[in-house]
């Protein structure tokens, strides 16, 4: 046993505890009842937990702004746009962008999800297992924007690697140093950036019907988008659309894995899939937590934040609070009102929030359609990673 | 029964259209757009279950 995750003594947490990515809602429990703002442990950075004060955070970004320094957090040269730009000028980009990830676009996109998860599902359902995050979790989410951007599928594994490097330096590593993290970061943000200038020039000359076309073409206010806006807003999409969806579809296929009963509701009744994406969004939370950065000193509760400090709003408590949910520890494909925050709220809300929903449905449908019983490995260990919670490892079983 | 949305603090969420199509449309950036601000009785539960799943309590009903 290592020391507690949560110390209300010291009022600090250990986001980066391997436990609590792999079962977060007991710590996030405690956390809203001993220490609603705590401290992180190493960063001392604040960690709010409570429904109410996290959305009210996220309402006011003119206090707690999303301009966080970037350079600490991934190998950025800039902000991402818009992800780390504070409305008004964020709100100018997503008008722009936002069409572009509407319900009624993503919608056309269903067949060839579809079509590609039974690709995926085909190669491995014969043999009575898979690991699921690399045979399924990681190919289906990132094939699909890649096609969405106009971008070339036989890449993939380029795109995957640069992801990691940015998000999880880690990665199949034995132990880093800080100092070494940082640069397979910078090395990866590097990377990317050569990638898209290359790409940019390559659609300048010959533009195509796609995404990053249409961005070289785009205006705000009478005035073309800059080469440098373009790059930012490419890498945002880059790591949000790799990885959100992959590490959403682990959480939820290790929930039904390891919960028959509810698993076996959705295979009887497919046709409450969509709310139990939403049920099951609110109760795993993948993204746990957002950063953003104080504009001034603040009060919440009798916490005082300082001017500059980096804060976790962590989504994960908030949409386990049961302040805010009737029953919050349950988990219930039929619930009616599920306002719940693994989008974010306010300014802010996930650009792909259409996409990754209809992502989750369609592969929750196609999954249980084609492999309706399924478990962990016995005597296998998942493993998950912390921050976004990725299943990196979820070996499961079925008969043949 | 009355339907009001305020467009200043709608961001495009889509729960009500999705869960209510026949009170609330999308228009092309995504965000909502009222199709029925008097609700016939029939459409009342969708019109309040659209409402209630609003994440940012941008609709109003009554």
């Amino acid at each position: 046993m290592g020391p507690p995750i949560v110390d209300p003594e010291t009022g600090t947490v250990s986001l980066f505890d391997p436990e609590f990515a792999r079962c977060p809602q007991p710590v996030y429990a405690e956390l809203r009842r001993r220490c609603p703002v705590a401290r992180a442990a190493f960063t001392e950075s604040p960690v709010v937990s409570r429904y109410e004060d996290v959305v009210w955070a996220l309402r006011h970004p003119e206090i707690f702004s999303s301009a966080v320094d970037t350079r600490l957090v991934l190998g950025t040269e800039r902000p991402m746009i818009p992800q780390q730009i504070d409305p008004p000028a964020q709100t100018r980009y997503r008008k722009l962008l936002d069409p572009h990830f509407s319900r009624k676009r993503m919608a056309a996109l269903v067949p060839e999800i579809r079509r590609h998860a039974n690709a995926l599902i085909d190669a491995f359902v014969d043999a009575g297992r898979c690991e699921f995050d690399e045979q399924f979790a990681i190919p289906l989410p990132c094939t699909a924007f890649l096609a969405l951007l106009g971008l070339p599928a036989d890449r993939l594994d380029f795109f995957l690697e640069i992801k990691d490097g940015i998000i999880r330096p880690q990665k199949g590593r034995d132990a880093m140093t800080l100092e070494q993290m940082k640069e397979v970061r910078v090395e990866s943000g590097r990377k990317s950036y050569a990638f898209f200038e290359e790409t940019l020039d390559e659609r300048s000359a010959a533009p195509r019907d796609d995404l990053l076309s249409t961005l070289l073409r785009a205006e705000i206010d009478g005035e073309r988008l800059t080469r440098s806006e373009i790059l930012d807003i490419c890498f945002l999409l880059l790591l949000a659309g790799l990885d959100t969806v992959t590490a959403t579809l682990g959480c939820n296929v290790a929930y039904l894995a390891s919960n028959p009963s509810q698993r076996r509701r959705l295979v009887e009744d497919p046709s409450l899939v969509p709310s139990a994406v939403e049920e099951l969004l609110r109760w795993e939370t993948p993204v746990t937590g957002v950063p953003r950065v104080a504009k001034r000193d603040v009060t919440i509760g009798d916490f005082e934040i300082k001017e500059g400090e980096l804060v976790t709003l962590l989504l994960g408590a908030a949409n386990t609070d049961d302040e805010h949910f009737p029953e919050a520890q349950r988990v219930d494909f039929a619930r009616e009102r599920n306002v719940h925050t693994a989008f974010g709220v306010g300014a802010h809300r996930c650009l792909g929030s259409h996409l990754a929903r209809m992502e989750l449905q369609v592969a929750l449908e196609e999954w249980h359609r084609r492999i309706p019983d399924y478990r962990i490995e016995p005597g296998q260990t998942p493993r998950v990673s912390p921050g976004i919670r990725e299943f990196m490892y979820l070996p499961l079983v079925w008969d043949v | 029964m009355r339907v009001s949305v305020d467009a200043a603090k709608c961001v495009g969420h889509g729960r009500c259209y999705v869960l209510a199509p026949d009170v609330f449309g999308e228009d092309e950036q995504g965000h909502c757009v009222l199709l029925e601000a008097d609700v016939p009785p029939e459409l009342e539960d969708q019109a309040r279950l659209g409402a209630d799943n609003c994440p940012e309590s941008a609709i109003r009903i009554g």
